[in-house]
């Protein structure tokens, strides 16, 4: 895999692909297990561990922190595999660590959200109302917040006819999220 | 709402200069402006939460596919040992039939193989630590006594895929009057859908198994006749015909 290989691969990440993700889910999984077993970890701590991988890969591409990467992406992911590895299991050979982060260190910030973020009472209960919207404001609000989409791009994305509908649209999404937390509170 | 178009221009990291010192500004002094601005940056961290969520859980379907799609890779080995297992004794048959038929015994041994489990594959998940799940664990090592046990306990006892199991535990035992009494539960189960369509076809196969060990041969005739002519399965339908080839 060359370099703009690379560079096509996270653009279609960017975009929110879903194929391109499970391709390489199931290009990557038996070489990672396959790695994960030297180090004795149960094959289904080293599934979690991988899917965990995939999962950051994605954020970091999203987010624009491998825009750079100057390594392929397979390497990228396993060298988040395999630091979840060594971190979770407090495997011993620190120097093998070293010589592999070495690689990947000199190249880009290698910035792993570890543990995922954690959620105040608050936020849960905003994500229980979000996960309930309906599928239209689900796609502007996921656009816009998490895919990092401007607004311009999101009319065109989801036809709408003018950027002003879409902005009342995405206010009024907005205001029933606080409706039903409002109603939450006064409930309890 | 001017000030509404910075915030999303905050998100959208397109503030110029001159708009982000205005932003600051507001942030300090404009109580409002603030709360409507934590409560977007609240939805964003809660909005990568939830993808990430459905993301793992596609990934978890995924990996059951190819957890099933190896179990499928083992198979064609034991069909092969089964198929010239068949050849030779239908060959066998062939030749000294008027001479000897197979004992139903013997018909059982060649044709009786436990089910795969294809309710709850046993990888790590939320399912973890539920009776079903350990069920299922045990009954995969072929720890049925331990499997009944679990099955007897798990939350919906009643559902046809856990009294289809809890059956075929039996019938590995080698017990097969329970083994009959719970597989008719569920091959006469009215409305079955969803996990437990298809447990009523394979029902009536083990079922037939279950008369055989039994030397019930006319019950299992008619049971061997219902799986032939179901026309919505082909689930052991071969060997149905071959088996009753043995017993007519």
């Amino acid at each position: 895999m060359n370099q703009q290989e690379s560079k096509n691969i996270i653009e279609l990440l960017k975009q929110g692909d879903q194929k391109t993700l499970e391709k390489i889910y199931l290009d990557n999984r038996e070489g990672f297990l396959n790695f994960s077993r030297k180090y004795n970890v149960d094959e289904s701590d080293a599934i979690d561990i991988y899917q965990d991988s995939i999962l950051i890969l994605r954020d970091n591409a999203i987010n624009g922190r491998i825009d750079n990467l100057q390594s392929n992406i397979s390497t990228y992911l396993f060298a988040i595999g395999k630091y979840r590895i060594y971190h979770n299991f407090r495997v011993q050979s620190r120097l093998q660590m070293t010589n592999d982060f070495d690689l990947v260190e000199e190249n880009l910030d290698f910035d792993v959200n570890l543990y995922g973020p954690v959620l105040t009472k608050e936020q849960q209960l905003l994500k229980k109302y979000y996960d309930e919207l309906g599928d239209r404001c689900k796609s502007i609000l996921n656009l816009f917040y998490y895919q990092g989409y401007n607004l311009d791009e999101i009319r065109s994305i989801l036809n709408y006819s003018n950027k002003k509908v879409l902005k009342s649209q995405k206010s009024r999404c907005i205001k029933q999220l606080k409706d039903l937390i409002n109603k939450h509170y006064e409930k309890s | 709402m001017k000030n509404h178009d910075l915030i999303d221009r905050y998100f959208e990291n397109s503030l110029s200069p001159k708009e982000q010192n205005l932003f600051n500004d507001l942030l300090q002094n404009d109580s409002d402006f603030k709360n409507e601005f934590l409560f977007q940056k609240d939805l964003k961290k809660v909005i990568a939460v939830s993808q990430q969520e459905e993301l793992k859980s596609t990934l978890s379907h995924i990996e059951e596919h190819v957890k099933k799609k190896s179990l499928f890779m083992i198979v064609p080995k034991k069909w092969m040992v089964a198929a010239s297992l068949l050849l030779i004794t239908t060959l066998g048959l062939w030749s000294v039939k008027s001479l000897y038929y197979p004992s139903n015994e013997v018909i059982y041994k060649d044709y009786f193989q436990v089910d795969r489990n294809t309710i709850q594959p046993v990888v790590r998940g939320e399912s973890l630590k539920t009776i079903e799940y350990r069920a299922f664990v045990a009954y995969e090592a072929q720890d049925y006594y331990k499997a009944i046990n679990l099955f007897n306990s798990v939350k919906t006892p009643d559902e046809a895929y856990i009294i289809y199991y809890k059956g075929l535990c039996f019938l590995a035992l080698e017990k097969s009057d329970e083994a009959i009494a719970l597989l008719s539960e569920v091959a006469t189960k009215q409305g079955l859908d969803g996990k437990s369509a298809d447990f009523k076809e394979k029902a009536n196969w083990y079922l037939a198994m279950a008369y055989l060990k039994n030397n019930e041969t006319e019950k299992a005739i008619s049971r061997l006749s219902l799986i032939i002519n179901n026309p919505s399965s082909n689930f052991k339908k071969q060997e149905a015909q071959e088996v009753l080839g043995y017993l007519k």
